[in-house]
């Protein structure tokens, strides 16, 4: 897993253009439509937030439910059948039925992490590049700090001191994710502050943290929902991550932990059933992020384009 | 700025976030229930005078402050005490795990990296056409593939279907040559590291080679490249020019990715089923072994940081531009 950073140049005008073709939501959600794959992209994450949204209706099964045959016996590993759609588990529960439910997970966390992770990155940002000085570099040691913290090895021992809860994983995914959005929106500040608008502002005799949270904030503002757009399908990696680790929520459906029971119970071996849906799952939906993203990148850098 | 100046606040910076580390991880393993006296020994094993002179032995009535130098001291040189689980030197439990996940991760990184130029190269010189487009949607696919499930969908292919590789591990418990192929050095080593390493290469080839793509179209405009291009250089030559000048990203990047591979690395071999370093952090936590998870994140994290400062150095020393920021 990695940080979308390093593609991205900082384009101060991203925030004009973006503005000029906003004029409404439904403009806003136009520009993904503008080329194929980011049609594919908004489309399959519809898809996705609609079958999370009505997943309890849905699931042809209890996800959790063992099932047996007509002569009483667990239905371990069977192969697709027209009960089951996309065949049973090892331990006899439908597949299709846990793929339906593990994609709350996938919406849970994507959008909380993401909350979190804007909100401290952003402030850490606007602050510290505000503020500059001293302040500036005590948060950026910390930020540095966490560059400097594996992501993986983290987590195991975050959540294996908490203990695996889906909050437990969500805090933890938001520990440390926030660094690159604070970097990015740190450098935006750097630029903003010297404007003439901030300048303005400061001798009409605005507090800084007017300053700060009126006057600059909206100008990094599509940044930050650019930055925390990928972070969403970070986190949702990191989460699946976890989860196939043996350190996920073990009272929640997820589609890292299905892998994860899929790979403990040696069941890797013949059950493709079990394997390919959920890791289907979690990389069309990332990479729909990744297609839907791109669109808003261009906007920031027209090179790209 | 001179280059001793740069390399002299980058130092402070590097020494600053080791700092951090150690209070950062000195406070996180303190969080775990309990003292290592309990946690060593089990309650209710220890007298409670046993108790005490374990305690006093290690420092434990000293104040915090106390507590947390020697801590920073004994992790800096490698006191890393003994392991709950294997009854042995934390060092000697770690050390063979190290020298696997370098196997492992050298290869990893040195063909993602030189991947990732490659065709991040010849992406971007055919900026603007079909194949380009096309190509720039498609090495987003193994970005966003979940590393442990490439290793499964690989491991039930090529491992399970076919039979050409092994499901896991690092080497046979007994091996026997049996056609002259075999007798290449390592070969049995080899065979096991061909599936590890081709999912760690699909996973980490994606960055530098995008990095590499948006560095080279912007070279690509610059005026020495126009004025090599007027001098009626080869495609060849021009390629080779621009490559040299769009490799720093790709250069601050990979120490950025050394890091995110150490991360990864715990993923792959976990699914390999590798006895490297990230796995034996993942079995020690579940075993409630915390010294030698604690020096294993240590080492990690340690690792990414040190690296961040080097790479930085070199940037400093390849662009001078670079030191006046």
């Amino acid at each position: 897993m990695s940080d979308a950073s390093s593609a991205l140049p900082h384009a101060p005008a991203f925030d004009g253009r973006i503005r000029a073709r906003t004029r409404s939501i439904v403009d806003f959600l136009k520009i993904a439509f503008e080329s194929w794959s980011g049609a594919f992209g908004i489309s399959i994450l519809a898809l996705i937030v609609v079958v999370a949204a009505f997943s309890p209706w849905i699931t042809p099964y209890d996800p959790i439910a063992n099932h047996f045959n007509a002569a009483g016996q667990l239905k371990r590993l069977e192969p697709p059948s027209a009960a089951h759609w996309l065949g049973t588990t090892y331990y006899g529960l439908d597949v299709l039925s846990q793929l339906i439910d593990g994609s709350r997970i996938v919406l849970i966390v994507g959008i909380t992490c993401a909350s979190f992770i804007a909100i401290i990155g952003t402030n850490v940002g606007l602050i510290a590049g505000y503020c500059g000085g001293r302040v500036d570099a005590v948060l950026m040691r910390i930020t540095g700090l966490a560059f400097g913290i594996p992501f993986i090895p983290f987590a195991v021992v975050l959540v294996a001191l908490l203990g695996p809860s889906l909050w437990n994983m969500i805090l933890t995914i938001s520990l440390l994710m926030w660094r690159t959005t604070a970097r990015v929106i740190r450098s935006q500040v750097l630029s903003l502050r010297e404007r003439a608008f901030v300048k303005a502002a400061k001798i009409a005799g605005a507090s800084d943290v007017r300053i700060i949270y009126v006057h600059i904030f909206p100008n990094v503002l599509p940044m930050t929902l650019l930055y925390v757009a990928f972070d969403i399908a970070w986190a949702v990696l990191a989460e699946a991550s976890i989860s196939f680790l043996g350190f996920g929520d073990p009272n929640q459906v997820s589609w890292g932990q299905m892998l994860y029971l899929a790979y403990v119970s040696g069941s890797i071996r013949q059950a493709w059933w079990w394997t390919i849906p959920p890791g289907l799952g979690l990389s069309l939906f990332v990479i729909s992020v990744f297609l839907v993203g791109r669109q808003y990148e261009k906007l920031a850098s027209p090179r790209l384009r | 700025m001179g280059f001793l100046s740069y390399a002299g606040r980058r130092a402070v910076h590097t020494a600053v976030t080791l700092v951090l580390l150690l209070v950062f991880m000195f406070v996180l393993f303190r969080l775990i229930p309990g003292d290592p006296t309990t946690l060593l020994l089990g309650t209710g094993e220890l007298t409670p005078e046993a108790q005490q002179r374990l305690r006093a032995q290690w420092g434990l009535d000293q104040s915090m402050l106390e507590q947390f130098i020697t801590y920073g001291r004994n992790l800096l040189s490698g006191e890393l005490g003994l392991s709950f689980y294997y009854r042995r030197p934390v060092t000697e439990v770690i050390a063979p795990m190290l020298v696997n996940t370098l196997m492992l991760m050298l290869p990893v990184v040195v063909l993602a990296i030189g991947l990732g130029i490659a065709i991040g190269t010849w992406l971007g010189w055919r900026r603007g056409e079909r194949v380009e487009e096309l190509g720039a949607v498609l090495v987003l696919v193994p970005r966003a593939l979940p590393v442990f499930w490439t290793g499964i969908v690989f491991l039930s292919l090529f491992a399970y279907k076919l039979q050409w590789f092994p499901i896991g591990g690092i080497r046979e418990t007994f091996f026997y040559p049996e056609s002259w192929y075999q007798f290449i050095p390592y070969y049995d080593v080899l065979r096991h590291l061909v599936l590890p390493v081709a999912t760690g290469v699909l996973a980490s080839m994606a960055d530098p080679l995008m990095i590499m793509r948006t560095s080279l179209i912007e070279v690509r405009d610059e005026e020495f490249m126009v004025l090599a291009r007027a001098r009626g250089l080869s495609t060849r030559s021009l390629q080779r020019l621009a490559r040299r000048s769009a490799f720093l990203p790709v250069l601050t990047y990979s120490a950025i990715m050394v890091g995110f591979a150490f991360g990864g690395q715990v993923l792959l071999e976990v699914v390999f089923t590798w006895p490297g370093m990230g796995r034996l952090m993942v079995n020690s936590v579940t075993q409630r072994d915390y010294p030698v998870a604690q020096a294993a994140f240590f080492l990690m994290a340690a690792v990414v940081i040190v690296l961040n400062f080097a790479v930085d150095l070199v940037y400093g020393w390849l662009d001078p531009r670079i030191r006046y920021e």
